[in-house]
């Protein structure tokens, strides 16, 4: 058979050629096509023949009938002609200009509404792209554990060492692991000291599964050796000088680690990107932790496991072999694995003790945030179509017209559709250079570091997806109302003004519900905030300095302590294990008179010297405090909580006496505590118990400054810590502003939470006074009439107001049942919280009403007070 | 005088449905445009032309026959009319009267 054109274009030529043109056209091209055929070959004939096929998409091709062509013709092409579209776009235009008071209404809520929709897009990108940068992301795999301790299971992000290796071995799917471990200390070279923040343990493919590309060395050989290191960027320009990349002899160089180690320097890595996880600053050998043997135990969960899988790997399979693989194997009786991928790292990790020491972010707000913004989004929304409904009569005598002259329903919608898209491009310019300005506030809010990615062709065509999409729902509602009007009726001047109401009220409903939830939701967010900050604790958390102790300076806690009573401006200082945040010492191997069989108790330590309660201002119920001059104490006697007290089942006062023992030391409870909070009050207090063991060392100093001498204290910490040691800098913090940090997050959605609530209400009411000053506009000789028979302004602005009040009303009425629901869910999460009261509905429902009376009342007052004489005149 | 609207590219399009005389049609019309000028014509041109022309009434067409490489599809043959006769006759003139007026100051050769 002969060679035929190009059966696809061919198709294409169909589709888009007017039918009375296809003829001749396609038999020309189809001619071209034999003779170029006989030219130039087959392939660059039909290469010329598409060509020339696109070539033919043209206005003429599109549009024009042939002279005499039959009338079936007339609207055979899909595009507009040029000239309607000149027509529509003046038409549009004018409609934007002559009502400023309504397109600026549109066209300030929706831009405040993908302002929001946008700033919060932007978020959710960056968080979403977290650990996407890597090669074999999608590959990746951590091992997580769940652990059943004291009947209650607790996820741990940590794994035994000998476990990658071991599943390596035994899972052909396994194609690669790497082990993480959290480090600290000090790395010293020549005079320079420093201490990195994020020091990691890894193995050496941690160069080859991860995409972290080494600046120097050789990413096969590095960290072979138990004594390598490698340092990233920043740390080699803190360690050897800016011009680090200069020097020839970096790699080998000698660097002291802590106290006995000598490290050779075997690599400079890229810093960390902002988006992984995973980040360090200094890597050490895992090679040395194996060769130790102490940490690598299957007993001992100290790393993080990262495995690669085979592509294409059944992952729910393999997780089910591994789940029991502990047991199976006999490492453990109680403790489950699991996979968790890459991709969830940062989103999706919420681990117990304190075992990720990664970054982490919280989907459950990102899910907030996502709602919120589009609530805002839909709102501005509801504008639009609002107004553009309710003032389909002033273009129903246009669309007559045009329907009149042989316009298509389907071109009328066109046409309005066009000019809704018109209005987001004019929203969505504005909400660009909104978001300019807006984001320098969102990263102050978030701690982020977000941009405009105007570069990213992504963005680009994000942007232009969105335009679509938002024009659509905006104009698709209106386009059909508006097109749907009989031309016989409207030229006669027969209009139903009524049409649409209902769901006009439905969508000031919905807007008001919308905002009237967020407003509730702030309120009882900073509620609960403010119930956490202001809640007594048990403890006595102001000025309270917490100095840690590094090196060797725990050995000489008695010295630096007998030197800071001296200062006037330190109240009192208590050596300790822990500066009570979020306290996470605990253990279950706990015994006591009178113990059930099966009884366990999971039970929270912490050793402590006798000041610590005068430090803490901790309050004894019952007994007497630790006792530096009588010996037992520092071996045998322990100081629990009321709770603890009750859970083993003694009262405060029986407790005294008893005989407990942890660790299966024997000793005897010498008093009971009050309850104190340990932990974030997202729990509930637990057991827990003092003990005062000066033979164990403290970690930390406690320092307790007299009232407004915080900062002579701070010097005097310092000036004493750099007596007894000279490695390391002082390091403090302030216990009341450590227990503040807990709650950023919820203190961050809060005020997110807050401004898009105001946001809401703010673009709520702009419809809302779009519709007033419509309805107002459009009943001006019924106000007239009813003033000169006698009406009161009062009773006008009644008239005006009450429909719209009725719908706020109805919205607060079926705003607080949801509001209460959800913010009870949000509440679930604090162990204790705020009871919701009723007057916070109340608060609300005033505020929303209030706000939307002041709305209607600008512009109903105004018409209530025009005179009759100029409104009845006007005709 | 009427002016006459006819951009170049269109008086070479209606010289050569005049010199093709009654077989003038689209794929005709690009080859011989191709031999005679050289300029990379492409069909979709040279229709576009036809249809402006057609409009200014300067050229009327008819189907013609059916034949095998175009699959058995009709061509649109093109014909000119008077007043598209008029109009090239009237453009020469123009051209003929100045170029008697420039009285030979213009030699190809040394117009550099």
């Amino acid at each position: 058979m002969k060679p035929q054109p190009p059966r696809f274009a061919d198709r294409l030529l169909r589709w888009f050629c007017a039918p009375h043109l296809l003829e001749e056209i396609q038999g020309d091209l189809h001619e071209e096509f034999a003779y170029q055929l006989g030219r130039v070959g087959l392939s660059a004939a039909r290469r010329r023949y598409w060509r020339d096929v696109l070539g033919f998409a043209r206005p003429f091709t599109l549009r024009r009938p042939a002279a005499g062509s039959g009338f079936q013709d007339w609207s055979s092409s899909f595009l507009p002609h040029p000239n309607m579209v000149r027509n529509y776009l003046k038409i549009a235009w004018r409609n934007l200009w002559n009502n400023k008071v309504y397109s600026g209404i549109n066209v300030a809520g929706l831009s405040i509404g993908l302002t929001c929709c946008l700033a919060i897009g932007l978020y959710i990108w960056d968080e979403y792209r977290f650990n996407r940068f890597h090669t074999h992301a999608a590959d990746i795999y951590r091992v997580v554990e769940s652990q059943n301790q004291a009947g209650t299971i607790y996820h741990v992000a940590v794994s035994p060492g000998p476990l990658a290796p071991a599943l390596k071995t035994e899972f052909a799917e396994i194609i690669g692991t790497c082990r993480v471990g959290s480090r600290g200390g000090v790395l010293q070279v020549g005079e320079k000291r420093i201490e990195p923040s994020a020091m990691r343990v890894v193995d050496n493919s941690f160069f080859s599964l991860f995409d972290f590309p080494l600046v120097r060395g050789n990413p096969r050989r590095a960290l072979l050796g138990p004594d390598e290191v490698v340092i990233s960027e920043t740390v080699a320009e803190r360690l050897f000088g800016a011009d680090w990349r200069q020097s020839g002899r970096l790699l080998g160089q000698p660097m002291r680690f802590g106290k006995d180690r000598i490290l050779t320097l075997a690599g400079v890595i890229r810093n960390a990107p902002a988006n992984s996880s995973l980040q360090f600053d200094v890597l050490l050998s895992m090679r040395h932790d194996e060769l130790q043997q102490r940490n690598f135990q299957w007993g001992s969960n100290n790393y993080h496991t990262y495995l690669q899988l085979r592509p294409g790997t059944d992952v729910s399979a393999l997780g089910a072999k591994l789940e029991n693989y502990l047991t199976e194997r006999k490492h453990s009786a109680n403790t489950t694995l699991a996979l968790q991928p890459l991709h969830d790292l940062y989103l999706f990790s919420n681990f117990d003790f304190r075992t990720d020491w990664n970054p982490t972010g919280s989907i459950a707000y990102l899910r907030i945030f996502a709602v919120v913004g589009l609530m805002v989004l839909f709102i501005a929304l509801f504008n639009f179509v609002n107004l553009a409904t309710a003032r389909a009569s002033r273009r129903a005598r246009e669309v007559g017209i045009r329907k009149a002259v042989g316009a298509l329903r389907s071109q009328l919608v066109t046409q309005f559709l066009g000019e809704a898209m018109l209005t987001t491009l004019l929203s969505v310019v504005l909400s660009l250079g909104l978001l300019w300005i807006a984001l320098p506030v969102l990263n102050a809010l978030t701690g982020k570091s977000l941009s405009v990615p105007v570069g990213e062709p992504y963005f680009g065509l994000g942007i232009a997806v969105f335009i679509l999409l938002v024009g659509l729902l905006a104009g698709l509602y209106p386009a059909f109302i508006l097109s749907r009007f009989q031309p016989v009726r409207v030229l006669k001047g027969v209009f139903d003004h009524r049409s649409g109401q209902l769901f006009r009220r439905v969508l000031v409903v919905v807007q008001f519900t919308f905002s009237v939830v967020l407003v509730i939701g702030a309120i009882l967010i900073y509620r609960q905030l403010r119930y956490i900050q202001d809640k007594d604790l048990g403890f006595d958390q102001s000025q309270l300095l917490s100095v840690r102790l590094k090196n060797d300076l725990p050995g000489r806690v008695a010295l630096m302590k007998a030197d800071l009573r001296q200062e006037s401006s330190v109240a009192s200082v208590a050596g300790t294990s822990t500066d009570l945040v979020d306290v996470i010492s605990s253990t279950s191997a706990v015994d006591w008179t009178g113990k059930q069989p099966g009884q366990e108790l999971l039970v929270t330590q912490m050793n402590v010297d006798p000041d610590f309660l005068n430090a803490t201002g901790m309050k004894l119920m019952t007994g007497r405090n630790f006792d530096a001059a009588i010996l037992t104490d520092t071996t045998s006697a322990y100081l629990i909580n009321a709770t603890a007290a009750r859970q083993m089942g003694w009262t405060p006062r029986k407790a005294v006496g008893k005989e407990l023992s942890l660790w299966d030391v024997k000793g005897r409870v010498i008093g009971v505590v009050n309850d104190f909070h340990f932990r974030p009050l997202t729990a509930t207090i637990e057991p827990c118990l003092f003990r005062y063991r000066p033979s164990e060392t403290f970690s930390r100093l406690l320092v307790k400054t007299r009232p407004g001498r915080v900062r002579e204290a701070i010097s005097a910490v310092e000036r004493i810590y750099k007596k007894y040691e000279r490695e390391t800098a002082p390091q403090y913090t302030f216990v009341d502003q450590e227990l503040e940090r807990q709650y950023r997050t919820e203190e961050q959605t809060g005020r997110i939470v807050l401004y898009f609530a105001l946001l809401a209400i703010f673009v709520s009411c702009l419809g809302l006074f779009g519709l007033v000053t419509f309805t107002a506009e459009q009943r001006t000789k019924e106000i007239g009439i009813r003033k000169v028979l006698g009406a009161s302004v009062g009773s006008i602005v009644l008239l005006l107001s009450k429909d719209f009040l009725k719908l706020v009303f109805i919205a607060v009425a079926i705003a607080s049942p949801i509001a209460w629901y959800v913010m009870k869910q949000w509440l679930q999460d604090f162990a204790y919280r705020i009871n919701i009261d009723g007057w916070v509905f109340g608060l609300s429902a005033t505020l929303a009403l209030l706000i939307a009376l002041l709305t209607i009342s600008f512009k109903s007052i105004k018409a209530a007070l025009t005179n009759p004489v100029t409104s009845l005149r006007s005709e | 005088m009427k002016r006459s609207y006819l951009g170049e590219f269109e008086e070479i399009v209606l010289l050569t449905v005049a010199v093709l005389e009654g077989q003038a049609y689209g794929v005709a019309i690009t080859h011989e445009i191709i031999e005679q000028t050289g300029r990379p014509v492409r069909l979709n041109q040279i229709h576009a032309a036809l249809h402006r022309l057609e409009e200014k009434g300067m050229v009327s067409s008819e189907m013609g026959e059916p034949t095998a490489e175009r699959g058995g599809r009709r061509k649109r043959l093109f014909q000119v009319t008077a007043y598209g006769r008029r109009t090239l006759v009237e453009i020469q003139e123009v051209r003929t009267s100045f170029w008697g007026r420039l009285g030979g100051l213009i030699h190809p050769a040394t117009s550099l």
